[in-house]
C-alpha cells in the first residue's frame, strides 16, 4: 500500500486527504451521522404499513379458512408480524422518525397506492362465500407476502443498519417458506 | 492513518449509491399461482434452481408482444428452458386461471394463447385490477400436455407481465394420455404401448393416482395411495405411495 503512495500520484491524493482530514474536526456530523440511512427507514414504514394491512387478512383466514394448513400459515403469520412490528417500531421511534411515512414525499418509491391492500379488498374477504375463501385469501396473502419480500429484500441491500438488515433477512426467509406453502397448496386447489 | 481519513468519504459514496438503487421504483406486478405457472413451481420448489426468480415470479416484465415465457426480457431466462422438468397440471376442458396481484396497474387486456392460437382475451379497457384476478378460459380443441402462454397489458406502459402454465388437457398425470391428441401435437414423444404399463419418469408436481406406473432411476414403481408429488416424495423414498415392480 505505502509503495504506491510514493511518485507522482500521492500528490493529488494527500491534497485530497488533507481536505477531508482538514475538514473532520469542523465536521462532527460524520462521526455522530445516525446509524441508519433512509432505506433503512423506508423499510420499517413500509414494512409496518403492510403488516397492519396483512395482518387483517391473515386474522380472517386464521378463523375462517376450511383447510387447515391456510389456518396454520396465517396464525403463524400474525405470531411472527406481532414480534417483528414491536421491534420495528421500536427502532422507528428510537431514531424519532414517524411510524408511517409522508405520503406526499414519495417514499414508497412511486407505487405505494398500487401496491397496498385497501378496505374494500377486506370487506370483500369478508362477504366471500365459504367456497370462494380459501382461494381469495390465499391470493390476497400471496400478494401481500410478496411485497413484504420486496420490501425486505431492499433493505438487505440497501439499509445500513445491521440489526435492521439482519431482521429484513429474517422477515425473507420466513415469507418465502409461507410464501411456498400457499403456492403448493394453491396448485391443488 | 490515510486510510482512516478516507474511509468516511467512501462509506458516504457507497451509502449514496445504494440509496440511488433502492429507490428506484420496483417492478413487482402480477403472476399465475393456479394452475402453477413455472414461476409458481420455482418458488413452491416444484422445480430446482430457477435463480432469482424465486424472489420474485410477480417481475415477470418485459415489451408487449412476446411468444417467449420470460417476455424475451433479459431476466428469467430460465423460465424458457423446456429441458427443466416443468411439472403438467391435469385440467378439463376449461380452466380458471387465480393471479397473484402485486399492483394493481391499470390493464388493457389479458390474453391466453397456446402456441400460435389465441384462446381468449379479456379487455378491461384501462381499469385497475382487484386485489385478486381470476379468468376462465376453453382450451378449445386442445388436448393433452400443452403450455399456455398469458400475458397481462398493461394500458399505460408498453409492457406485459408472463406468466407460462404447463397443464395436461382432460388429463389428472403427467403421464401421456392414452387417447392420441385430436388437434395440435403434445410436447411429449409418443409412448409405446398403454397395455405394458411403463408410462413416463416421475416428476413433482404431478398428481398420481392408485395404479399408476412411473419409472425412477430406471426402475418402475406403481402408485400406492393418491397423491401430488412434491420434492422428497421420490419413489424409492416413501414406499407408503410407490411400490416397486
Amino acid at each position: 500500500m505505502a509503495r504506491h503512495l510514493i511518485g507522482p500520484v500521492p500528490l493529488g491524493l494527500a491534497l485530497v486527504l488533507a481536505l477531508v482530514a482538514g475538514c473532520s474536526p469542523e465536521r462532527p456530523a460524520v462521526s455522530a451521522a445516525p446509524p441508519f440511512n433512509a432505506t433503512d427507514v423506508m423499510f420499517l414504514q413500509m414494512g409496518l404499513a403492510q403488516i397492519t394491512e396483512g395482518d387483517q387478512v391473515a386474522g380472517l383466514a386464521a378463523e375462517r379458512a376450511g383447510d387447515q394448513r391456510i389456518r396454520d400459515v396465517a396464525t403463524e403469520l400474525r405470531a411472527q408480524w406481532h414480534d417483528e412490528s414491536g421491534t420495528m417500531q421500536r427502532w422507528l421511534l428510537g431514531w424519532q422518525q414517524p411510524l408511517a411515512a409522508d405520503p406526499s414525499a414519495g417514499a414508497h418509491a412511486g407505487h405505494g397506492a398500487l401496491q397496498a391492500l385497501r378496505p374494500a379488498d377486506i370487506e370483500d374477504l369478508k362477504s366471500t362465500s365459504k367456497t370462494d375463501f380459501d382461494r381469495t385469501a390465499v391470493s390476497l396473502l400471496l400478494g401481500q407476502l410478496a411485497n413484504c419480500v420486496e420490501t425486505s429484500r431492499m433493505e438487505e441491500s440497501g439499509g445500513a443498519y445491521p440489526p435492521a438488515r439482519a431482521l429484513a433477512a429474517t422477515e425473507t426467509q420466513r415469507r418465502q417458506s409461507q410464501i411456498q406453502r400457499l403456492l403448493t397448496l394453491a396448485a391443488t386447489q | 492513518m490515510r486510510r482512516r481519513f478516507i474511509l468516511p468519504a467512501l462509506t458516504v459514496a457507497v451509502t449514496v449509491a445504494s440509496l440511488l438503487v433502492a429507490v428506484s421504483p420496483a417492478s413487482a406486478h402480477g403472476y399465475i399461482s393456479s394452475p402453477p405457472s413455472r414461476q409458481a413451481n420455482c418458488v413452491s420448489g416444484a422445480v430446482a434452481n430457477c435463480g432469482d426468480i424465486i424472489y420474485e415470479p410477480q417481475s415477470v416484465e418485459a415489451p408487449k408482444g412476446s411468444t417467449l415465457c420470460n417476455g424475451g426480457g433479459s431476466r428469467f431466462a430460465v423460465l424458457n428452458d423446456t429441458s427443466k422438468p416443468w411439472p403438467y397440471a391435469g385440467v378439463g376442458k376449461t380452466v380458471t386461471f387465480n393471479w397473484v396481484i402485486t399492483a394493481r396497474h391499470s390493464t388493457a387486456t389479458w390474453e391466453y394463447f397456446i402456441g400460435g392460437t389465441l384462446l381468449a382475451s379479456f379487455n378491461d379497457g384501462g381499469a385497475q385490477p382487484g386485489a385478486t384476478k381470476q379468468h376462465t378460459v376453453s382450451m378449445g380443441n386442445f388436448t393433452g400436455r400443452q403450455t399456455i402462454l398469458a400475458r397481462w397489458n398493461i394500458a399505460d406502459t408498453a409492457n406485459a407481465f408472463y406468466s407460462c402454465v404447463d397443464v395436461n388437457i382432460g388429463g389428472g398425470t403427467t403421464t401421456p394420455p392414452t387417447t392420441t391428441p385430436t388437434t395440435a401435437p403434445t410436447t411429449t414423444p409418443p409412448t409405446t404401448s398403454p397395455t405394458t404399463a411403463p408410462t413416463g419418469t416421475w416428476k413433482a408436481g404431478t398428481a398420481y393416482k392408485v395404479g399408476d406406473v412411473v419409472t425412477y432411476n430406471g426402475v418402475s414403481y406403481r402408485c400406492r395411495q393418491a397423491h401430488t408429488a412434491i420434492v422428497g416424495w421420490e419413489p424409492p423414498n416413501v414406499p407408503a405411495l410407490w411400490l416397486a415392480i
